[in-house]
């Protein structure tokens, strides 16, 4: 992405925390992808019992991994893995299509990390999964069989694996 | 995910995609973009997001439900 281009999204990102309207306005234009049944799994056992892992399309990753791709305008399917001991220090954000100081000072308003920690610790959430991952939620068409095809299916894999009982989702 | 038998519970902050995509278990809040839990910070405010979600869990029998706790952005006190 040119330097121009990439002041002119970064830009973009803060009018659109600043004036949220303006981020609805844009997103009307958008066409997700749809599901014609939801899919379901009930929780079958109590929440003090549950596993659960946070899955976050705010473009977070450990500092040490490779940043999200951002020269690719179309965005980057691919997913980043986050231990579940990471000290928050070690996690960054690669991300330029929102605004994210505010996270870059507290990582939990878009990756709850501690306040699940604090869960764990109190008993009201069983455990935490050995790990999570971070995504990039600025997917555009030519991404998406990819990712649902690959990528997803890769990270639902390692959930069962590890016995995850939620997943818990957060944009950025 | 779901598919594979794990439960699922997001955080919206863009109801036009969640009513679009129609997840299973979606808390929506009105707050800016970057800010699906709350404020740097605000650790009241980031745990009501939570025991939103996570009461979800439990209660929530129709797939796509929607829960809207309605806290203001910067202006609901949290207890």
């Amino acid at each position: 992405m040119s330097k121009t281009a990439n002041l002119k999204t970064k830009l973009r990102a803060w009018l659109y925390t600043r004036f949220p309207f303006l981020a609805h306005k844009a997103a009307a234009k958008i066409r997700p992808f749809s599901f014609e049944n939801t899919p379901w799994a009930p929780i079958v056992k109590p929440l003090s019992e549950i596993k659960v892992s946070i899955v976050t399309t705010s473009g977070v990753h450990l500092n040490s991994d490779l940043p999200f791709n951002m020269e690719d305008e179309t965005g980057d399917p691919s997913y980043r893995i986050v231990p579940s001991d990471a000290d928050i220090s070690t996690l960054t954000i690669t991300h330029n299509y929102y605004n994210h100081s505010d996270a870059d000072r507290d990582i939990n308003i878009v990756f709850p990390i501690e306040r699940m920690r604090e869960y764990v610790d109190e008993g009201r959430i069983g455990s935490l999964a050995n790990q999570h991952y971070g995504m990039m939620g600025h997917i555009r068409e030519n991404h998406l069989g990819e990712y649902m095809n690959k990528w997803l299916p890769e990270v639902a894999k390692m959930m069962k694996e590890d016995s995850v009982d939620c997943a818990l989702i957060t944009p950025g | 995910m779901e598919a594979n038998g794990i439960a699922t519970v997001g955080i919206s902050i863009e109801k036009k995609f969640t009513e679009e995509v129609k997840p299973p278990r979606t808390v929506f809040l009105k707050w800016p973009y970057g800010h699906p839990l709350g404020e740097p910070g605000a650790i009241k405010q980031q745990r009501a997001v939570l025991d939103v979600a996570f009461r979800m869990l439990e209660t929530c029998e129709t797939p796509g439900e929607i829960i809207e706790p309605g806290y203001a952005w910067k202006r609901h006190k949290y207890e």
